[in-house]
């Protein structure tokens, strides 16, 4: 049983480093994370004003320059500001908001194991 | 004369409500055990009344009456009769009126269904509901009256946004709202059941039904939401992660939070008060949705119509909610006594709502944080889709494993006696999740926990369904459906061929294996747009498959806007989505062409979710 259980393990490791494609810089996947700042509610990706036009070819740009994806990010809400970007910046700002969730969970969670040690003793 | 018919009939439903609350305080102070007679008939009544005024209004619209502001607001007189019937709940006004509907014949259905359970306990239930009709009747009323008048009568009306002229959109609110306002019932007899003390588990059968019915519902509504989402915004996607479709989705969390905990409550009489909690939380997350769409505090595709004064009337009404069920919580506590084991059905449950709770936080912390930013450091920050997806999707992966074991155990004291199974089902899940990757493509390590993750759920799910004699068939449906929408999800994300390129008449362009020829443009007259069409070949070169698709760009008259309508060609394997626009000053025709494979079972999969619902309502009602 262990044994099966350690090779499982095992098989399950091996593949995944084989079946694990590489990340590679999407001009799509960008643009999607760029927000129309002349529209509403939408990405430059589902955009054709002429901002999200200029902002495409901004992009292009600067992915042919070389830069990686969050150099394009800084670039771009350094000119525009922060609203630009629908993935908001891990900083002292959004600390709560990227933290936040996760102190819920794991509160829940010992709330859980609070209750049920307290609950399975009390008779 | 509509006007003063449609404004007779609302002041008698507030005359009406403040009758059902006298005759129910005079009721309780009787000791027979039978509700008044009279209650039933006002009651009955009441919707009656509310229907006659819904239809005095949609007669409005089919006249195209424009001495009434909402109809001159959102009507045109050229409109197809359908979207004349639609418009009335497609605006503010109207829609509202639809809310008091379902707050009238929700509370008259709990009276007459729920005569089993005892007087007091009804009867509360009554008063409370009534106040909130009257709530909404005030709003109406003072704030937001589809009945104004406008003088002098304009000739023709400004006509409603075409994107909202839709046979989804036109289904999509009242859906939904079953689902939001329906919710107010069991706000309502939580606190009923706060103040007579039926706190039992005769509790639980009384509002089960009722849950069931309006998560189903809000499960269909948020679906067709959906769907429109992908074949009108035109983006390819069905869920932007937008203010708007998250104020659906919160309640939706405490739904199925609640529905779950009260299994407990009825089998092993435990977690009264956080099934209290969660009832008033739902109700209270729908009303703060509305607020924060119709009083356009946030930005969202969204926002249609909106006024800072109806938002304050919202949030007064909102506190007012929110105060009232805190100060019942507090004066009306008691710790009582149950038992729960560390490994029992019970635990699972509350993991579930453990889990629950997390999305809902989540959710609700990204679409408010922007107003937080903005009124604390006047800096303007966005929380789409990324964060989301980032926060969330790792912790599905938990939760889906968890799904499928939950229903397996046992009420009071589970053994694990499978484990030996589940390491079978785990292995066998890793094994089609690298089939998968082994003839098509490989993918990120997230995807692959969420194939392998929701593929162990629908296996499990099966096994269920194969295994034991006496199945609930109704949960089994909506957990195997929920382990399909997720693989269907992750694979289409994982499938989705997307290309972005501009074409002019006659050109041919190749991409990869597809080729593209822009055959013909045709402009074309309808009764209130004109269009110009592209045939558009799209031919599959491995394939040989080739298609013909049809975007267009309608130019409406009423209101002046321009539109791109989606052309998408599908069958139970893929999607093909185009859409096609114009670039200014050139003859070039901006394309994006999008592969989506398996999407009609991404949409199967949320449509079974809810039979699953609608199922186990029957249930529900057949046994209690």
């Amino acid at each position: 049983m262990k044994f099966k259980f350690a090779f499982l393990i095992f098989f399950i490791l091996f593949n995944f480093n084989s079946s694990i494609s590489k990340e590679i810089i999407n001009e799509l996947e960008i643009h999607k994370n760029l927000r129309c700042l002349v529209c509403q509610g939408q990405s430059i990706s589902d955009s054709n004003s002429d901002f999200a036009l200029t902002l495409k070819s901004v992009v292009k740009d600067l992915i042919d320059e070389g830069k990686t994806e969050d150099e394009i990010y800084s670039f771009l809400s350094d000119k525009y500001g922060d609203w630009i970007l629908y993935k908001p910046k891990f900083n002292l700002e959004n600390f709560t908001l990227w933290v936040f969730p996760y102190i819920v969970l794991i509160i829940g969670g010992f709330i859980i194991i609070f209750l049920i040690k307290k609950r399975s003793k009390n008779v | 004369m509509l006007s003063n018919i449609g404004n007779f009939l609302l002041f008698l439903n507030v005359f009406l409500s403040f009758l059902v609350i006298f005759y129910s305080f005079q009721n309780l102070k009787t000791s027979q055990n039978k509700i008044f007679k009279n209650i039933y008939q006002i009651n009955l009544f009441q919707c009656t009344s509310i229907l006659i005024c819904f239809l005095t209004l949609i007669s409005a619209f089919l006249t195209s009456d424009f001495s009434l502001l909402s109809v001159y607001q959102n009507s045109h007189s050229l409109k197809p009769t359908f979207y004349k019937i639609s418009g009335t709940w497609g605006n503010h006004e109207g829609s509202l009126l639809l809310w008091v509907i379902i707050l009238t014949i929700f509370s008259f259905l709990f009276l007459i269904l729920n005569k089993k359970h005892p007087k007091n306990y009804r009867l509360y239930t009554l008063i409370i509901q009534n106040f909130l009709i009257l709530g909404f009747l005030f709003f109406i009323l003072f704030n937001s009256n589809p009945f104004s008048i406008i003088t002098p009568v304009p000739n023709e009306g400004l006509g409603l946004n075409p994107i909202l002229q839709d046979p989804a959109l036109a289904i999509h609110p009242p859906l939904l709202y079953i689902g939001f306002v329906g919710s107010s019932i069991y706000f309502s007899s939580a606190i009923a059941s706060m103040i007579t003390n039926y706190s039992d588990k005769m509790f639980a059968t009384s509002i089960k039904s009722w849950v069931l019915v309006s998560w189903a519902f809000q499960t269909l509504g948020i679906l067709v939401g959906s769907i429109w989402a992908y074949y009108e915004l035109g983006w390819g996607g069905f869920w932007f992660w937008d203010p708007v479709e998250n104020a659906s989705l919160l309640p939706w969390f405490a739904m199925t939070a609640l529905f779950h905990s009260l299994l407990v409550l009825e089998k092993r009489n435990a977690l009264y008060f956080w099934v209290i909690i969660l009832c008033l939380l739902t109700f209270i997350l729908s009303v703060t949705g509305t607020f924060l769409v119709r009083s356009g505090i946030l930005n969202s595709v969204h926002t249609f119509a909106n006024d800072p004064s109806r938002g304050i009337y919202i949030l007064i009404f909102l506190s007012m909610m929110i105060i009232g069920s805190i100060y019942f919580l507090f004066t009306k506590y008691k710790p009582n006594n149950y038992r729960i084991n560390s490994n029992s059905k019970e635990t699972f449950v509350l993991i579930n709502n453990w889990f629950m709770m997390f999305y809902l936080i989540t959710v609700l912390l990204g679409t408010l944080y922007p107003i937080f930013t903005d009124v604390i450091s006047k800096n303007k920050i966005s929380v789409g889709p990324p964060f989301y997806n980032t926060v969330i999707i790792p912790i599905v992966v938990i939760f889906l494993f968890l799904m499928a074991i939950g229903p397996q155990t046992k009420w009071i004291k589970n053994k694990f006696e499978n484990i030996k199974e589940l390491l079978v089902i785990t292995a066998g899940a890793v094994l089609i999740n690298f089939t998968i990757i082994f003839f098509f493509k490989s993918y990120s390590f997230i995807s692959n926990l969420i194939i392998i993750s929701s593929i162990f759920l629908i296996i499990s799910s099966l096994f269920d369904f194969f295994k034991k004699e006496k199945i609930n068939l109704a949960r089994i449906i909506s957990h195997l459906s929920f382990g399909f929408l997720i693989l269907f999800i992750g694979l289409n994300h994982n499938f989705s061929v997307e290309k972005d390129f501009n074409l002019k008449l006659g050109e041919t362009k190749q991409m990869e294996n597809y080729e593209f020829f822009l055959q013909d443009l045709e402009l074309n007259q309808h009764k209130n747009f004109k269009a110009v069409v592209g045939k558009l070949k799209v031919s599959n070169l491995l394939t040989n498959e080739r298609r013909i698709l049809k975007p267009e760009i309608r130019i409406y008259d009423n209101p002046q806007t321009l539109t791109y309508e989606t052309s998408i060609q599908t069958n139970f394997f893929r999607d093909y989505y185009l859409t096609m626009s114009n670039i200014d000053r050139s003859d070039y025709y901006n394309i994006k062409f999008q592969k989506k494979p398996l999407m009609i079972w991404i949409w199967i999969s949320a449509f079974m979710i809810s039979i699953g619902g609608f199922l186990s309502t029957f249930r529900n009602a057949k046994y209690n």
